[in-house]
């Protein structure tokens, strides 16, 4: 595949479509959540509104160069990594960028945009967000480890490490989702999946009682609104590659809002009934019970 | 020609005409002595001259006008006259540096050193055997003259002791001599010989005595503790005598004794030889006084010698090329070095620190200990190379263990003091200022470089004087009073020069690591325009291992792969040396690349089965089942280079404590010696099966361990440089594990990271060494807030750690990718969890480094702080542009290399079509990928320029804070022990295991050393019984035997 | 006769080396060493004697021609006598040294003279 022009207004339809998709989701989400805690919750178009709020706010002030781009650097990583992946199976219109590369160039993308954050927050010389970064890297060398694993095997179990070819591989019947042919594989990457959250057990990193809320501490204004851009982007975009790899891909946009809500929720779902995990903690819970899933799907396939 | 008898009969004559002179006429018999000396070396010297010309041939000089076995005659052949010469070369030099002490103690003195020379040429030269107990005798006394020449009050009883012992001794000889005349009629020792077999059937006893006797003269361990004690307070230059000439002159007389005694006591020559090798190399572990450390060196190298006598069968017509170079090395070596200690005052082996205002000294010093080691390019070294061969091809591998042991732990002992010489405090005490003193000293010096010369044409083998690249480093010697900015220019047109010179020649992997080495090599010397002054010694060392590395890459045989190694090992151990508090940290990485370097020593001469000119790709024709155990032990020796773990322990502190522009060259380029041998190994050998375990696999394993725990121990560090030190360990961890999968991507793989890890980590290197220069520390929590002082160092630094991570876009993330399309074909798959577990880690402490130091609170007292200096930025923003392109477009390294790599491996090739890369399961674009995420990047950026355009610049402590507000930077900048929890939970694995270990291996033996010397009592009747003893020991294993 | 001679020899150097090896007074471990060298010079000449010959001076009682069957082996002889001459010059230097040793410490028992050790 090579890149045409034609793909440039495609790709933004996609990501004008992720983008307002995610605003809901993610509200719909905190609703829930705070139901479950017997709160009333935010309306459902609050996103919006804090958005809109955010971007309009003129007085702001800058720590340097890195905390400048720090947001921009996480944007970048949110919609690179949408983009580089295709949204929708069988579809030119929304098979993206991902000519530029395959599954590979995703896994690694995702680190992009929460290392130019680290190093934004980084400058800012606050305490509370240098915390957060230590703990959220200690957090993922574990977290991300099943995951990983159970790429590895899938990229065995089909031979490619295409994401398209992945897709094309499960197609036919439910029964084709990895989730049925490597269930191993599958359960390592969901454990996985609740670590990259950062919802509970897993959100020591943003702590909001403890260390306000870790790395963007100092963020507000219009580099807040970017970040929040990005937070309902970015979970998407990995519960794309999610899907993509695990649940047979979508085919339409409904079943693609489906199946992204439903994977979604299962990470609220575990959330709101399990406490918080101290680092520690967090990184023993992984090797002691994700790590040896992912272990197994690799010598089984 | 002069008759050689003169050689005697000269040193005789002027013995009695020094009686005749009168006491005050101290000159005349001072110069008497001299030209005597002189005369009698001339002599030795014209007969070596003509015998090796072949201008004549090897004379027997009858006496008393009788035919032998009627009368005393002597021999001179080309052996003897060499050994003369060094004998008597050696009084003369003895002689000229006892100048002081010999018109002290008057005509007598130097009458009894003419003596000792004319008896120890008498030793070399008789054919008789009762003629050699009488020169023995000779010596004896003489020795007990000169022993007092010794200003040391503890001399007097160190020669009554050693008279006891020499008593027992000749008595033991002279009973053996009877008898073994009464075996066979003859006292000659060719009719010996001739009779050996019935002299060995009927006399075996009486031979045995002859034999023991003249083997104490050797003073071989462990009934030596009278001759330890004269080596320790005698007079250096007796000392000097007594190690190089006496010690020769005996070995001589063992060598006319085994053509007697044959095989069978050639093996015990053998066993006595290695054991006190072994034994007194290691009880010289525990010494601290520099002449009784010689005393002992000397014990352990004449230990060696007779171990060569003792395998003259194996040797056949080498033997004299080998016993040769070990000898006259260690002459020379030896006797220089006694020499030099009589110019430092302390005896202290710290006290030697007093050479270091001498350069010329110092590289006395440097050349003597690499004599004495047997380095390139000096005689020992050639020696050594045969020596282990042959016994090699015969198998005698536990001799072979024993030599490389003893070896190992004498370069130990020998480099820690080379190390407090160079390290420690500046001894208060002078040098002595005699001039005729410090001239002998060079003249040893130059007879040690004559000889590795003549060595060098002797052998089968190229020359290493002739070796370009070796010869531009020595000429960095003569060099030394230049500036440092022109040696550098010097030396980095030098690199290129060799580089476009040789560049025709090199196929594309040997390009790869020439443009690293050489292209790269010059690259780091940018950094050193920084450095004023003459910074004497740096580029002689930098250019021997520069050189060492250029020979390795287009070595085609194994010796010169292995002279190529060696130099650049002790190129590269004089640079780290230089760093500050480098001196333990050089010793261990020494220690562990001497120690791998002779197991690739053991493993080339086991595979060549005696072929002592082995190509390397003959290595592919070793047959079971010899080729496994070849394999592991070449593997493990480059292993030790590239720091696999467990191997590793020397890494962190060479790396850490050297200069600033050194680490780039020790990390980024000098690690990556071991991958190309390792290249090499698999290129040949391929995969091997020890036991039914394949050997791949194991280094898989190894590979991934130092990935992981690498990564780990870096994530834990305070010091920025020695992060970085523990990050090479892990990435060559991962070069390590693509190699191992022996396919083709995983072998591209491994060579990408060697051009990435190169980039980066010189230029890391380069960045924190600039930082820790301006601020004066490497403890990172004591930095922060850098980036706007030193913004170009922290470009660097970021752009470094985004390749190093492998986050797209940047080169690293070429190396992810094809690491994951490796693996797909890989057999193995467990190994690769470790590596999915340290990919993760490499994160914890690349952002642990540019926070750190970069990020976070400013600390007062580096407000004033300026950027790193120009010559230390430069290369970084080279590096920088290099690092850009490199990830544009891998394949301007990678595409050649990958057709090359199909010659070995062919499956699994990668596409280069247009702009993306395809391989069997996936594709990438990296021209894409950047244009993606820069104009993603640009247009959010822009997009927040616009919202946020009147931003305002804060000052530091302006920061949201609960209750109160931060004023100290120290307090606030959150640094120290930053993985906190991550320690907690993980911690353990980075538990100094392997460190524990290898200093409880150094500690036992320093502590059985310690114990075990005790029992040389300091008693002289002890001492008689420890020989006494001895002699029956032998005699029982040999008759056990 | 010369099986005693030779034994006698032996013993002597025994005796001589137990002397050396366990008295520490430096004189007495020198005429100790005396001692096993004459013994040495015993063994040496007890091996070259052969029974019934007369000593090897060629003169009027030994003429030349019946030299090889009348006289005993000269060598040994030869031998012992340079034995005795090194014997001597040995001696005397221990003695010198015994002398010297004695004057700087003022004792002359070997243990105490252990300041170079280990």
């Amino acid at each position: 595949m090579q890149f045409e022009w034609i793909m440039v207004p495609y790709s933004l339809l996609t990501l004008f479509i992720v983008v307002n998709y995610g605003l809901l989701l993610t509200a719909l989400m905190q609703k829930i959540g705070a139901r479950v805690g017997r709160r009333h919750g935010i309306p459902i178009w609050q996103n919006y509104v804090d958005l809109i709020k955010n971007y309009g706010i003129r007085s702001s002030i800058t720590h340097g160069v890195m905390f400048y781009l720090g947001p921009v650097f996480r944007l970048t990583g949110g919609v690179g990594l949408l983009l580089f992946v295709p949204t929708l199976y069988g579809s030119e219109m929304f098979s993206n960028l991902s000519f530029a590369g395959d599954l590979i160039l995703a896994l690694y993308f995702i680190f992009f945009g929460s290392l130019g954050m680290a190093l934004g927050a980084g400058e800012s010389g606050h305490p509370h967000s240098a915390i957060g970064v230590s703990r959220g890297l200690s957090q993922v060398t574990t977290a991300e480890l099943p995951f990983a694993l159970a790429v590895f095997a899938i990229a065995l179990q089909y031979q490619t490490l295409s994401v398209t070819e992945i897709v094309a591989a499960q197609q036919g019947s439910v029964w084709n989702w990895t989730l049925f042919t490597n269930p191993l594989a599958v359960a390592a990457a969901m454990l996985s999946f609740l670590g990259s959250m950062m919802r509970p057990p897993f959100d020591v990193v943003l702590a909001p009682q403890e260390i306000p809320i870790g790395p963007p501490t100092e963020y507000h204004s219009s580099y807040l609104a970017l970040m929040q851009t990005n937070r309902v982007i970015f979970p998407i975009a990995k519960i794309v590659v999610y899907m993509n790899l695990f649940f047979g891909g979508a085919a339409t946009w409904p079943v693609f809002f489906l199946k992204v809500f439903l994977i979604y929720f299962f990470s609220l779902f575990v959330g709101v009934v399990f406490p918080r995990f101290r680092v520690e903690q967090s990184v023993r819970w992984f090797l002691v019970w994700a790590l040896p899933l992912g272990i197994a799907a690799i010598l089984v396939v | 020609m002069v008759s050689p008898i003169f050689i005697i009969a000269g040193s005789l004559g002027g013995a009695f005409l020094l009686g005749l002179l009168r006491d005050p006429w101290r000159g005349a018999s001072y110069v008497i002595s001299l030209l005597v000396l002189t005369f009698t070396t001339w002599l030795a010297g014209s007969w070596l001259w003509a015998l090796s010309s072949g201008a004549v041939t090897p004379v027997e000089i009858l006496t008393a006008g009788t035919q032998p076995p009627f009368a005393v005659n002597l021999r001179l052949g080309i052996a003897e006259a060499a050994m003369v010469l060094l004998i008597n070369l050696t009084g003369l030099l003895s002689a000229l540096y006892l100048k002081d002490t010999l018109f002290k103690q008057g005509r007598r003195a130097m009458a009894v050193l003419l003596i000792f020379s004319m008896a120890l040429s008498g030793i070399v030269m008789t054919r008789d055997l009762f003629n050699l107990f009488v020169f023995f005798e000779l010596t004896v006394i003489s020795t007990g003259g000169l022993i007092l020449l010794s200003r040391d009050p503890r001399a007097l009883a160190a020669g009554f002791k050693y008279l006891v012992a020499s008593q027992v001794v000749s008595i033991l000889m002279l009973v053996g001599i009877i008898f073994a005349y009464h075996a066979t009629g003859s006292l000659n020792l060719d009719d010996m010989a001739a009779a050996s077999a019935a002299l060995l059937r009927g006399g075996a006893l009486a031979f045995f005595l002859v034999f023991i006797a003249v083997v104490a003269e050797l003073k071989v361990f462990p009934a030596n503790g009278w001759a330890l004690d004269i080596y320790e307070s005698a007079h250096p230059a007796f000392s000097a005598l007594v190690s190089a000439a006496a010690g020769s002159a005996s070995l001589v007389a063992i060598d006319k004794l085994l053509q007697i005694g044959g095989p069978a006591w050639m093996d015990v020559a053998s066993i006595i030889g290695i054991v006190s090798f072994v034994g007194a190399n290691l009880f010289a572990l525990a010494q601290r006084v520099d002449r009784r450390l010689l005393g002992y060196s000397s014990v352990a190298q004449i230990g060696l010698i007779l171990f060569v006598v003792g395998q003259q069968d194996i040797l056949g017509e080498r033997y004299l090329f080998v016993a040769g170079g070990v000898l006259l090395a260690h002459a020379v070596g030896k006797a220089g070095l006694f020499w030099l200690s009589g110019l430092v005052a302390g005896r202290d082996l710290t006290a030697w620190s007093a050479l270091r205002g001498n350069p010329l000294l110092l590289f006395a010093f440097a050349s003597f200990l690499a004599l004495l080691i047997g380095l390139p390019p000096f005689p020992g070294f050639y020696a050594k190379w045969e020596l282990v061969h042959a016994i090699a091809a015969h198998d005698h591998l536990l001799e072979l263990a024993l030599l490389l042991f003893g070896a190992l732990v004498e370069a130990g002992y020998l480099y820690r003091w080379f190390g407090y010489a160079i390290k420690r405090e500046i001894d208060h005490e002078p040098i002595a200022p005699s001039l005729y003193k410090r001239a002998v000293v060079c003249v040893a010096v130059l007879a040690g470089w004559l000889l590795a010369y003549v060595w060098g044409e002797l052998s089968p083998h190229d020359n290493l004087l002739h070796a370009v690249p070796v010869l531009f480093a020595l000429a960095f010697l003569a060099l030394e009073w230049l500036p440092a900015r022109v040696k550098n220019a010097l030396a980095i047109a030098g690199l290129l020069g060799w580089f476009a010179f040789s560049y025709p020649a090199y196929d594309p992997l040997q390009l790869i690591f020439a443009l690293i080495v050489l292209a790269g090599g010059a690259l780091i010397l940018l950094a050193s325009f920084h450095s004023d002054g003459r910074r004497l010694g740096f580029y002689p060392s930098a250019m021997l291992m520069y050189a060492g590395l250029a020979m390795l890459i287009v070595a085609e045989d194994s010796f010169n792969f292995f002279a190529a190694w060696e130099s650049l090992t002790i190129g590269s151990y004089f640079l780290i040396l230089r760093g500050r508090q480098s001196e333990p940290h050089a010793l261990s990485y020494l220690v562990f690349s001497l120690g791998g370097a002779f197991l690739i020593l053991a493993g080339f001469a086991l595979a060549a089965q005696g072929n002592v000119q082995f190509l390397l790709v003959s290595l592919a024709e070793v047959a079971e089942p010899l080729a496994p155990w070849v394999f592991a032990l070449l593997a493990v020796g480059f292993m030790t280079k590239t720091a696999a773990i467990g191997l590793h322990i020397w890494l962190p502190g060479a790396h850490a404590e050297a200069e600033t522009d050194v680490s780039p060259m020790v990390s980024g380029i000098l690690l990556k010696a071991g991958l190309f041998g390792l290249f090499m190994l698999l290129m040949t050998m391929g995969r091997q099966e020890l036991y039914g375990v394949d050997l791949a696999h194991v280094m898989m394993w190894i590979g991934a361990l130092s990935a992981l725990l690498g990564n780990l121990m870096a994530a834990f560090q305070e010091d920025a440089k020695r992060l970085l030190a523990y990050s090479s360990i892990g990435q060559m961890g991962y070069a390590l594990f693509g190699l191992a999968m022996m396919n083709h991507l995983g072998w591209l793989m491994a060579l990408m990271f060697v051009i990435n890890h190169y980039i980066y980590k010189s230029m890391l290197f380069l960045s924190v060494g600039g930082v820790a220069k301006r601020t004066g520390t490497r403890a990172m929590y004591q930095m922060g807030g850098l980036i706007t002082l030193m913004p170009l160092s922290f470009i660097a630094v970021l752009i470094g750690i985004i390749a190093m991570s492998g986050v797209p876009p940047l080169s690293g993330f070429g190396g992810r990718w094809i690491f994951y399309n490796a693996i797909m074909t890989s057999e193995y798959r467990l190994p690769m969890i470790l590596i999915f577990v340290s990919g993760p880690i490499a994160f914890l402490y690349l952002f642990r480094l540019i926070h750190s130091i970069f990020l976070g609170q400013l600390k007062d007292e580096h407000r004033r702080v300026k950027e790193a200096p120009f010559w230390l930025v430069l290369p970084q923003m080279i590096y920088v542009v290099c690092l850009l392109v490199f990830a544009l477009a891998p394949g301007l390294a990678l595409r050649r290399v990958d057709a090359y790599i199909s010659n070995f491996l062919p499956q699994g090739a990668l596409s280069w079509e247009g702009l993306t890369i395809t391989s069997e399961f996936g594709y990438w674009s990296p021209v894409s990928i950047m244009l993606i995420v820069g104009v993603i990047f640009v247009v959010i950026f822009a997009w927040l320029l616009f919202v946020n355009r009147r931003a305002q610049k804060v000052k530091q402590f302006n920061i949201v804070f609960a209750a109160e507000r931060p004023y100290r930077p120290e307090t606030t900048h959150y640094a120290w022990n930053f993985y906190a929890p991550y320690k907690k939970a993980l911690g353990f694995l980075a538990w100094p295991v392997f460190e524990r270990f290898w200093a409880a291996v150094t500690d036992l033996l320093h502590t059985l050393a310690e114990l075990l010397r005790r029992i040389y009592t300091g008693n002289g009747q002890v001492y008689a019984i420890h020989l006494l003893a001895f002699v029956v020991v032998v005699y029982l294993l040999k008759e056990g035997l | 006769m010369d099986l005693i001679a030779m034994a006698t020899g032996f013993l002597l150097i025994l005796i001589g080396l137990f002397g050396a090896l366990t008295n520490r007074n430096i004189l007495r471990m020198i005429v100790a060493f005396a001692v096993a060298n004459t013994g040495v010079n015993l063994v040496l000449v007890s091996v070259g004697y052969m029974t019934g010959r007369t000593a090897p001076i060629l003169d009027s009682a030994v003429p030349v021609a019946e030299a090889t069957a009348r006289v005993i082996d000269p060598v040994p002889q030869a031998l012992v006598l340079t034995a005795i001459v090194i014997g001597v010059g040995v001696t005397a230097l221990m003695l010198a040294y015994a002398y010297r040793l004695f004057k700087t410490r003022g004792t002359l028992d070997i243990s105490r003279y252990t300041d170079l050790k280990w």
